[in-house]
């Protein structure tokens, strides 16, 4: 049987492409294979795990599940453009190091791409909203608190709350200082 | 397995371009995932992602229609979505696959764990499907689902509910990632008390019998109604790694007496 292929041009990471892929790729593929973005995991291939995730024109998606072809024209963001020329990571990847939010760091590259959706978007989510937008990820390692706590701490620094930000405890709540009894 | 996508501009291009060995293709997490069985058995993909006149949401006389490419997140953030709709579509945990998943795409897969079809079922949703022959049909979600062949070459166009329903839903699963074992939707119409529910391996079922017995008496107790599913001849649920058919029996009985409650406004 004949294959059918055809010509993506989209915007990876800041860059313009333009790629033959095959009609059947994923984007997962044409990503990992063709441009060797190997931070765009292959997990489970049915859309639940989240380790594929990928930012499309400002949104998460995940890209196992969503056809190359379908990039045509889009803005693709993937972890390797996070990082600084020098390679410096940004602050929701430094914030995932400093909160031990990483083990085995299967999970970590699609955690950071839905986290950086969530600290740009300029919202202050509350801590249940913030749990249910990173409910499209599994991580088999961690047990999510130190994740939850890296990305509400940087979400609340981008918000400009570096106070509150460091009032997050071990658990991910902010603790809040007993007020001065009045006298 | 296909080897062909096309990717359709307009409806009447999908349509025009269907076969019984064609597969449309929406929003793509059902199609596109590994081991599906739509994408193994199709020829020819008919992407619908370029059709971007089925992705508006509208608002007339009390009913909400929805263009059948609306993603699951844009029913989720809209504001003339009704709140029942909201519930069910925030069912689908992951945010990134509720950017994808699409309103018809959960309907057209008729899964028996699907996320959208108990609370469509029971709302009394209308599909609007555009045909080959270039007219439009309107059929109710039901009718639909079981005649499904006989609309295999439609495509979904929109699906309209009523914006004031009250109706609530409910649905199992071992986590918010899982398939789940029963999705189970109940609306109180002027009629009476609707319910329908999606059972894992068993397939979307209309629970007339658990209708008549709430109609009947709305103070039904508890034990009758879970005597009433356990002993149903009808109902063929059978064991599987979801659960026994004990359990899956149990489960749709107390939910739907746990619906029913809260239908009338009592707790849980």
């Amino acid at each position: 049987m004949a294959k059918q292929y055809k010509v993506v041009h989209c915007t990876v990471n800041g860059k313009e492409i333009e790629q033959v892929v095959d009609v059947r790729s994923s984007l997962t593929d044409m990503l990992r294979n063709d441009l060797h973005l190997t931070s765009v995991k292959k997990g489970c291939e049915v859309g639940e795990c989240g380790a594929c995730t990928v930012i499309i024109n400002g949104e998460g998606f995940n890209s196992c599940i969503y056809l190359a072809v379908w990039a045509e024209g889009k803005e693709i963001w993937t972890l390797e453009g996070l990082t600084g020329p020098g390679g410096e990571l940004s602050d929701i990847q430094q914030a995932f190091v400093d909160e031990g939010a990483i083990q085995c760091g299967f999970c970590t590259p699609g955690f950071i791409m839905t986290s950086w959706e969530i600290v740009n978007s300029g919202r202050e989510y509350t801590d249940d909203e913030l749990r249910k937008a990173l409910s499209g990820h599994l991580c088999r390692c961690t047990g999510y608190e130190n994740i939850f706590r890296a990305v509400k701490k940087t979400m609340l620094r981008h918000l400009g709350k570096y106070e509150e930000a460091e009032l997050v405890n071990s658990q991910g709540i902010t603790e809040y200082p007993e007020p001065m009894p009045f006298k | 397995m296909a080897t062909k996508l096309i990717l359709a501009k307009t409806p009447a291009e999908a349509v025009d371009a269907k076969t019984s060995s064609a597969a449309f293709i929406a929003g793509g997490t059902e199609v596109n995932r590994l081991g599906s069985d739509i994408a193994g058995e199709a020829d020819v993909l008919i992407s619908l992602k370029k059709c971007g006149a089925l992705k508006s949401i509208e608002r007339d006389a009390g009913y909400v229609t929805v263009g059948s490419m609306c993603t699951f997140q844009q029913i989720v953030e809209s504001e003339w979505i009704p709140a029942y709709l909201k519930e069910a579509a925030l069912f689908m945990a992951s945010r990134t696959k509720r950017n994808m998943a699409t309103i018809a795409g959960n309907i057209a897969a008729n899964r028996s764990d699907s996320y959208l079809i108990p609370a469509l079922t029971v709302a009394g949703a209308v599909i609007e499907l555009c045909r080959k022959s270039g007219e439009t049909v309107r059929v109710g979600i039901q009718e639909y689902l079981e005649n499904k062949e006989s609309y295999g070459n439609d495509l979904i166009v929109s699906v309209t509910v009523p914006e004031d329903i009250r109706l609530v839903s409910k649905r199992y699963a071992n986590t918010a990632q899982s398939h789940a074992v029963l999705t189970m939707s109940a609306a109180l119409t002027e009629e009476g008390i609707y319910m329908a529910g999606g059972v894992k391996n068993v397939g979307q079922l209309h629970f007339c019998d658990l209708e008549k017995a709430f109609n009947e008496d709305p103070d039904i107790s508890e034990e009758a109604i879970i005597k009433m599913v356990r002993d149903c001849t009808g109902l063929h649920t059978e064991d599987d790694m979801f659960g026994s058919d004990a359990y899956k029996r149990y489960l749709i009985a107390v939910t739907a007496f746990d619906l029913h409650r809260k239908l009338k406004g009592k707790e849980v």
